[in-house]
């Protein structure tokens, strides 16, 4: 999906195209439970903004988050194209690669959001070891699979990313590193 | 009035308006015009809360020796019924019309205000209009290059902005077909509106544009213009200043039109001292947050750019 294709998505999320995904993340619950909920924002116009209207905005929230997770998911290189602020960081040889959900590659999109391991620790209440342990692919650091997939589900969808392929991808190197 | 956006204008004017009645909009555009002013911009403020207006006493002035009343029935021109005030660069307008009643106003006396005002030497005519939603309030707050809104965080006063950008908006429609000569459709459709399965202002410009696509274009351009600046006041909590953008997010997506969010002023009582002192509040309280946080506005106003959020997520 090009660039000029995902703008009605973004103002849907009344963002400018190109803002980062640490913005489409904040707009997108922000507008959900400003249309989720009664609010004094919404109560005047409870007759003409109806529930059914309310919900057609919330498919529309949904939806435009949904492509621009896609986006960025689907082909990583790409998504650099379409978060500059944060590809000008560090954009590597490396980045350049297909990428798999290996611990780097989870730590380079925690800081792409600006995102610390403080806060996740906080709000997942994890320990900020384990995390580290994630990230670093210190595997003999880590708890059981069942326990490791639970954690690996919570912090891939802080991210906002894809829980299932998160997994299967960490999970993946974990067992052939378990074999050896 | 987009006859008389043809005509040449001097300077670009600001409306404050929003439809409840005490929210600061009188405060705010004494404020708004002193930090023009003491930017150095040519400024004249035009008092048009008739009946009750008081915007001359922000400024410590009396009585007014000149006010409208002077250019409605005695037919001076507006240069010069000025009223000087202690900034050199702004001048004033005044309201104190005892005798008038909004409703008096002719259409022509109306037409020809609209032509001085656009004509008033000044870089920038800031106007102040009264509370409620009166044809003339809306054909003034149509007038503006920048239409601003004030209102506080309360349900009350959201709900009557929401009415006054509404009509506003609905008069806009009626005006901008009349022009082209199709002064009756507007209504028409509105008053039948039932028949056609029109529920509210949206579903009504959605219909007009769709069935007729000369109209869709027309009204397309000229709507696509119609930009409203919010100003959220009297805020206590972050919490407030957050509503300032779901209450752009609700009339985009429910009015399809422009909205920016300019940005907040806090609560202080140092504004309820200053009316009481009958001082300038921008120039005697510069170093409030309420100041700075009009400062930032009123510069965010001048740009079209709109305020900084606080972080985090609502």
């Amino acid at each position: 999906m090009n660039r000029s294709a995902l703008a009605p998505y973004y103002a849907a999320l009344e963002l400018k195209a190109g803002a980062s995904l640490r913005e489409v993340q904040n707009a997108y619950l922000r507008l959900r439970r400003l249309y989720s909920d009664q609010s004094i924002v919404l109560e005047p116009l409870d007759e003409e903004f109806t529930a059914e209207k309310r919900k057609a905005v919330l498919a529309d929230i949904e939806e435009a988050y949904q492509k621009l997770l896609d986006a960025i998911h689907a082909e990583p290189p790409k998504a650099a194209a379409l978060f500059p602020e944060a590809a000008a960081g560090g954009a590597g040889p490396d980045e350049a690669e297909p990428m798999a959900f290996a611990g780097l590659a989870l730590r380079k999109i925690r800081e792409r959001l600006n995102i610390g391991l403080d806060e996740i620790s906080k709000e997942l209440k994890l320990r900020i070891e384990l995390l580290r342990n994630i990230e670093d692919e210190r595997y003999e650091a880590l708890p059981e699979e069942t326990y490791l997939k639970g954690h690996l589900r919570n912090y891939a969808q802080y991210l906002g990313l894809k829980a299932e392929r998160v997994i299967d991808d960490y999970l993946g190197r974990y067992r052939a590193w378990k074999k050896k | 009035m987009t006859s008389t956006h043809k005509l040449q204008r001097e300077g670009e004017i600001w409306a404050i308006g929003g439809g409840k009645g005490g929210t600061g909009k009188t405060f705010l555009t004494s404020c708004l015009g002193s930090f023009l002013a003491k930017k150095g911009r040519k400024v004249v403020l035009v008092d048009m809360d008739i009946g009750g207006a008081n915007l001359h006493s922000f400024f410590g002035i009396d009585r007014p020796q000149r006010s409208l009343t002077s250019f409605f029935e005695m037919g001076s021109s507006l240069s010069d019924i000025l009223v000087r005030t202690e900034l050199d660069n702004m001048t004033l307008i005044t309201g104190d019309i005892h005798s008038i009643a909004s409703d008096t106003i002719k259409f022509s006396q109306k037409l020809k205000l609209f032509r001085q005002i656009l004509k008033l030497n000044a870089q920038n005519v800031l106007i102040d209009l009264g509370a409620g939603s009166h044809l003339n309030t809306l054909d003034t707050f149509l007038i503006a290059d920048r239409m601003i809104v004030v209102l506080v965080p309360e349900v009350i006063a959201i709900e009557n902005m929401y009415h006054f950008i509404k009509n506003s908006l609905f008069r806009k429609v009626k005006l901008v077909l009349k022009e082209y000569g199709f002064k009756e459709v507007v209504q028409l459709v509105w008053d039948h509106r039932q028949d056609y399965g029109i529920h509210n202002l949206k579903e009504l410009i959605d219909y007009l544009k769709d069935s007729f696509s000369f109209i869709g274009t027309i009204l397309d351009a000229e709507l696509s213009r119609f930009r409203v600046s919010l100003i959220l006041n009297m805020v206590r909590t972050n919490q407030d200043i957050l509503l300032g953008a779901a209450i752009k997010s609700v009339l985009q997506k429910y009015l399809g039109i422009g909205i920016d969010y300019a940005g907040h002023v806090e609560y202080n009582d140092a504004v309820w001292r200053s009316v009481r002192e009958r001082k300038p509040f921008m120039l005697n309280y510069t170093a409030t947050g309420c100041a700075s946080n009009i400062a930032a506005l009123a510069d965010n106003i001048l740009k079209g750019s709109e305020a900084e959020l606080p972080g985090g997520v609502a």
